[in-house]
């Protein structure tokens, strides 16, 4: 290595200097941090506040006979299952096959189907308490009224469900954004020649088109899954959990127990199996995009 | 999907049915949004979905002369603004320095970045609150030792870790900070070397290189990134909840959200016109960054 070699590697590990600061100080570090406070009694409130003691795996034995953090990780399941795997995935890959023809208002449906990803959380969880608010004047009930269906409490009757569709209207766009790329990177030809051999365009879809992008859904199934573990201020501008814990997603759960019930200790062993879970399904991530240096 | 020129009624009933489809779910991605637009221009909007009697702007002027609207939103453009300056410039140095870099740590350091990018806000929220209350109290007994006592809490408003600007901007530009170095770095990868090696010869150092040269071939990845940050870090909920108190510094989600918890005396047709005020700049940064967005799952930006 020259000398102008040496230094310029120098200048540069310089520039990244602040980024490595920030993101470790942020990031990295509190989520080491969370490991430790984990085997803590640290608490919001009174002595534990400031002298927190160290107990060991006692928050983690606590947590496996908790039902509470299991109902937790059940409806976070069901929830992932339900709008990211299948919801936004079905109708994201769908629109993106039909938009795929040469259709009139083609630009427009495509902004339609993006505006509810563009909209801030809050807003979102504002309008879907209206839309599915009981009563017969709620946007939701008046429609089913329409065809003759009684008015429901949607929120309470049906919490799980109802917050797997809201959150399915908000991530097609995500879902049919990146099915689209995957698409249009299968080779027309492939498909016409399937066509003159008689293939119907069921086959094509199922024989080609199918596995053609199916890396592309293994990625989009490992982003989404992480991004709806994520998921926080959505569901709770809609639901705060409930009504119960019906809705207590698992970040709501790691909110719940130490902003609320003040057990920052406890709090921070459900963090760390979350963060656990996640990093799991990152490392997948990492192996399947082949990160170019 | 190319086609020859199969029968005009095949087309037809296939065509009808990609219409009926796609209207249904454009139904269903705007059927929400009906009830906030008629609400906003209601004088007597309520929870329920009806036809505006009689038709008002009231709500929207509201937002700029009743308490709260236009206290909120500078507080989001403030913090939201500062951050994503801030990961602009920090991301903008170090994308380039991780594209042109050759040490044995890159390929590692990327992969963390990548993982960086899959923890999840929520797990963070306690160790933040806990390293940033630490901080909160060495900030506030410098400040303290600097300014008189009556000027230390607006003093706190502003550099605070905890309860002020300062600490919210950090952690937002903290969290965009991965996602915008990705984006960086695989665009400055497809930036050919030349321009800057030919500076180098004309005997630039590294910051004429950066300013005069690197910097102006960054703008359409810089773009892209500031977009991500932006959008990110303008609908945010969870932060601003956890670091911040005062009324002073309400930001937007937090001061909407608690408006629409008061059971009682629920102002919709004003909340209404402040959730599409408050939308509207995502909505067209999204917009913009809309043909970025494939690359942010899979890759980076592509000169």
């Amino acid at each position: 290595m020259t000398t102008y070699d040496k230094r310029s590697s120098w200048q540069l590990q310089l520039l990244l200097l602040p980024c490595l600061l920030l993101i470790g100080a942020l990031v990295i570090y509190p989520a080491l941090y969370s490991v430790y406070l984990s085997l803590t009694n640290a608490s919001l409130v009174g002595v534990a506040a400031t002298h927190p003691r160290f107990v060991g795996p006692g928050n983690y034995l606590r947590l496996f006979g908790d039902g509470g953090f299991w109902h937790s990780l059940v409806v976070t399941l069901w929830f992932v299952l339900g709008s990211a795997v299948i919801g936004q995935f079905l109708l994201g890959l769908g629109s993106a096959l039909l938009l795929r023809r040469p259709l009139r208002f083609k630009n427009l449906i495509n902004s339609i189907i993006l505006l509810p990803n563009a909209v801030p959380e809050v807003v979102a969880g504002y309008i879907w308490i209206s839309m599915l608010a009981g009563g017969e004047q709620s946007t939701l009930n008046r429609l089913l009224g329409l065809l003759g269906i009684p008015s429901v409490q949607w929120l309470e009757r049906f919490p799980l469900v109802m917050i797997i569709v809201a959150n399915t209207w908000r991530g097609i766009a995500s879902a049919m954004i990146l099915m689209m790329a995957g698409l249009s990177a299968v080779p027309p030809e492939i498909c016409e020649a399937a066509r003159i051999d008689g293939a119907s365009p069921r086959q094509i879809f199922r024989f080609i088109t199918l596995p053609l992008i199916m890396p592309t859904i293994f990625l989009y199934m490992l982003v989404s899954t992480v991004t709806t573990i994520s998921i926080f201020g959505f569901i709770y501008a809609l639901t705060r959990g409930g009504p119960g814990n019906a809705t207590e997603i698992i970040g709501i759960y790691i909110y719940n127990q130490s902003f609320t019930a003040f057990q920052l200790g406890y709090g921070s062993a459900v963090a760390v199996v979350t963060l656990v879970i996640s990093i799991a399904i990152g490392l997948f991530y990492v192996r399947a995009l082949k990160v170019q240096v | 999907m190319s086609k020859s020129k199969p029968a005009f009624s095949a087309i037809f009933d296939r065509d009808v049915v990609a219409y009926a489809t796609l209207s249904l779910i454009s139904i269903f991605c705007l059927l929400p949004f009906v009830w906030l637009i008629l609400a906003s221009f209601d004088k007597n909007a309520s929870l329920f979905l009806r036809w505006p009697s009689p038709w008002t702007l009231n709500n929207y002027i509201g937002i700029f002369v009743r308490e709260g609207g236009a206290r909120w939103f500078f507080n989001s453009f403030v913090v939201v603004g500062t951050a994503t300056i801030i990961v602009l410039l920090l991301a903008g140095l170090g994308g380039y320095a991780l594209s042109r870099m050759k040490v044995w740590w890159k390929r590692p350091f990327l992969y963390t970045i990548i993982l960086v990018r899959v923890v999840p806000p929520p797990a963070l929220i306690v160790p933040l609150y806990k390293i940033l209350l630490t901080g909160n109290e060495a900030v506030g007994s410098f400040v303290r030792s600097l300014v008189s006592p009556e000027s230390v809490r607006p003093a706190m408003l502003v550099v605070g870790l905890i309860d002020g600007y300062f600490g919210l901007t950090l952690v937002f530009a903290a969290m965009q900070l991965p996602l915008a170095l990705w984006i960086m770095k695989t665009y400055f990868d497809t930036i050919p070397h030349d321009y800057e090696e030919a500076a180098l010869v004309d005997g630039a150092n590294l910051f004429q290189r950066i300013r005069l040269v690197i910097a102006p071939l960054a703008l359409p990845g810089l773009a892209a990134a500031g977009l991500f940050a932006f959008i990110s870090a303008w609908g945010d909920f969870l932060m601003p909840l956890i670091l911040l108190s005062s009324s002073e510094l309400q930001m937007l989600p937090l001061g909407l959200f608690r408006a629409f918890l008061r059971v009682q005396q629920i102002d919709y047709g004003f909340l209404s016109a402040l959730a599409i005020l408050y939308m509207l700049p995502a909505v067209i940064a999204f917009g913009f960054a809309r043909r970025y967005f494939v690359q942010t799952f899979s890759g980076g930006v592509k000169a």
